[in-house]
């Protein structure tokens, strides 16, 4: 456990925010400027009619925002977890919430919930309606994160290990049981089910955004709020009590804004890999292991990465002819720099 | 707290499925989005059934964009505006079409209510069976303002069906295995395209016990219950010959399709289904 990088000043943790959020702007403007069509931005900004408005304000507008939302969540809350578990290698699906989101989306697929021929008349109507395999994915989420954590309840003192390890068999569990729904679908429900599982920016109303929105605004919130209390759980549970902390409810309530927050972006996007991992490792090795700056700067830092990929994964649309999924970006870009990091360090991982 | 989570979900499911009738097989064309009024002249496919349709019906010149499954020379030169679950809302809405033709499914729910959302008329043409694609002839013919080529292409079928029944009740009844694949052995299960089809050759389908409509079929069943004819639809010929060397299954007729007018839900559907009557009866004339 490496201590440099405790103490860090409140005028440095609002510097260094300050300067993530810039980049976070640049990477943002940066993706609603390019795509797969080339716009004239002189058009979309000055004639509002113009196809490439349209396509401005209303496609790739929309995208970008979930893709901040998104990204900001999963980040902060790998961040999060990774100081809660004491674990580098947590990510925010350790607690089981991939299985159970993909275990819901798929049932949903599977069965042919909400497809477009079931759209409810009124399209232009202002309450955005959650498709079934969302809503699934996220009741999946949020009830395998509860399950895991009622499951295993009672190791107070080794509570960290025994919630990973839960979260982990039923993770194989789940998988294992979409495997055996992917044994027994249809092809064509078969290409759905792989789709969504790898993860993808797709098109939310704007009601859906401002959900979003406000979910990972207040669970992120929670996270900054309790960030200067995780610096001293890290410590250990018996330090931290010492220290003031009350350790189980704070821990109850960050694992409660964690889930929350990957339950709400994994029901909009599907499992995008890495983004809770890498950007709060990048992060620590840059700027050390205080909390209360990494949690905001990993929810800047997520939200201009996976702004970023999606935008590769668009223009790459020219090449392929189709669009990757973002979290097969995210993957691509992520394993290598995750390697080559461990290689650089050369030593474990400071936490 | 778990019982309770359990019965949540199952109330989400059957709220979703009474609601929404989880994917009717026999849904009707709809539209959505905005009507354009006037003639439609920018059109935009998303399957390469729905290519084929709007080009039986002479209507090629108003194509401006196919799916990237689309390999008719016809539209090699198009732009591409993504797959079936894939389709990129921004390459369609660059085109500027007044006519989107989709088939829907779920992956593609959201980029298609969004093409409509953004005043692009979006026809919903679901393809399940011969009866839906029929129906959806009509429609496209009727959106495009061809309604009388249409209605010979839909013609044509019904007649063909028609001619191949008649044919086929003189005929001796075979026991037919249709297959898409052989590692693993995908066959054409009850509801589907080909199921159809061979039942209006007078055949049955060995396999129309199959739990869906292209299930992974079970070797040890297709041993024991001894076909006539083994058809081989599938593209690629991996585990092909290990399939055909096995007792009960090493008797049997093999013989392959020769194009893949029937695994179209489209305009060739007549001449798949004269296919299949010519692969399981060899030399019978129908005329």
């Amino acid at each position: 456990m490496r201590q440099e990088g405790r103490g860090v000043s409140a005028s440095r943790i609002l510097g260094l925010c300050v300067a993530g959020l810039v980049l976070t702007v640049l990477a943002f403007a940066l993706a609603v400027r390019f795509g797969e069509q080339p716009i004239s931005l002189s058009k979309a900004l000055g004639q509002p009619k113009s196809t490439d408005a349209v396509i401005f304000w209303s496609v790739r507008l929309p995208r970008a925002l979930l893709g901040l939302i998104v990204g900001a969540g999963l980040a902060a809350s790998g961040s999060t977890l990774q100081g809660l578990l004491r674990n580098p290698l947590a990510d925010p699906f350790v607690l089981g919430v991939s299985g159970g989101a993909a275990l819901g989306a798929t049932l949903a697929l599977a069965f042919g919930l909400a497809t477009v021929g079931q759209v409810a008349p009124g399209l232009m109507g202002g309450l955005s309606r959650l498709s079934g395999p969302a809503l699934l994915a996220f009741l999946g989420a949020g009830g395998s994160v509860l399950f895991v954590l009622a499951a295993s309840r009672g190791h107070s003192a080794r509570a960290p290990y025994a919630a990973l390890l839960t979260g982990v068999v039923f993770n194989a569990f789940a998988s294992a049981a979409i495997t055996l729904i992917k044994t027994l679908s249809d092809p064509d429900r078969l290409g759905e089910i792989l789709f969504w599982l790898a993860g993808a920016l797709g098109h939310e109303r704007g009601a859906t955004l401002g959900l979003a929105a406000l979910l990972q605004a207040v669970t992120i919130g929670v996270m900054i709020a309790l960030s200067g209390r995780l610096n001293l759980m890290t410590l250990g549970d018996d330090d931290a009590s010492a220290l003031g902390v009350p350790v189980a409810r704070t821990r109850r309530l960050l694992l409660l804004a964690t889930s929350a927050s990957v339950a709400g972006a994994v029901a909009l996007t599907g499992l995008i890999g890495f983004v809770g991992l890498i950007v709060p490792h990048v992060l620590r090795l840059a700027f050390g292991p205080d909390q209360r700056l990494l949690v905001p700067l990993s929810a800047l830092g997520g939200a201009a990465f996976l702004v970023l990929a999606d935008l590769l994964a668009r223009v790459s649309f020219a090449f392929f002819g189709s669009e990757p999924p973002v979290g097969v970006i995210t993957a691509l870009l992520g394993g290598p720099l995750f390697i080559a990091l461990l290689y650089r360090r050369g030593g474990p991982l400071g936490g | 707290m778990m019982p309770r989570l359990a019965s949540l979900l199952l109330l989400a499911v059957l709220g979703f499925s009474s609601a929404a009738g989880a994917a009717p097989p026999q849904a009707a064309p709809r539209f959505l989005g905005p009507k354009k009024e006037g003639k439609v002249r920018r059109v935009v496919t998303l399957a390469p059934s729905l290519t084929d349709m709007v080009i039986a019906m002479g209507a090629r010149d108003t194509l401006v964009g196919v799916s990237r499954f689309d390999t008719d020379k016809a539209v090699a030169d198009l732009p591409r505006v993504g797959g079936f679950v894939d389709p990129s809302v921004e390459a369609v809405i660059a085109l500027e079409p007044d006519l989107v033709l989709v088939q829907p499914g779920p992956g593609n729910q959201r980029p298609v209510e969004r093409m409509a959302e953004l005043g692009v008329p979006v026809l919903l043409l679901p393809l399940h069976s011969v009866a839906d694609t029929l129906a959806a002839l009509r429609a496209v013919g009727q959106a495009l303002g061809h309604i009388k080529e249409a209605e010979a292409l839909s013609s044509r079928i019904e007649a063909t069906r028609a001619r191949i029944r008649e044919a086929a009740k003189k005929l001796p009844t075979r026991r037919v295995l249709l297959a898409y694949g052989f590692e693993p052995l995908v066959v054409a299960g009850p509801g589907s395209f080909a199921d159809e089809l061979l039942r209006d050759a007078g055949a049955i389908n060995v396999a129309g016990d199959g739990g869906s409509a292209y299930p992974v079929y079970s070797v040890e069943r297709a041993v024991r219950i001894r076909p006539d004819v083994v058809v081989d639809a599938a593209d690629v010929d991996v585990g092909k010959e290990k399939i055909q060397s096995l007792p009960g299954l090493s008797d049997a007729r093999w013989v392959e399709v020769p194009s893949f007018a029937l695994l179209q839900p489209g305009p060739s559907l007549a001449r798949g289904l004269e296919e299949l009557f010519g692969l399981l009866h060899p030399g019978v004339q129908v005329r």
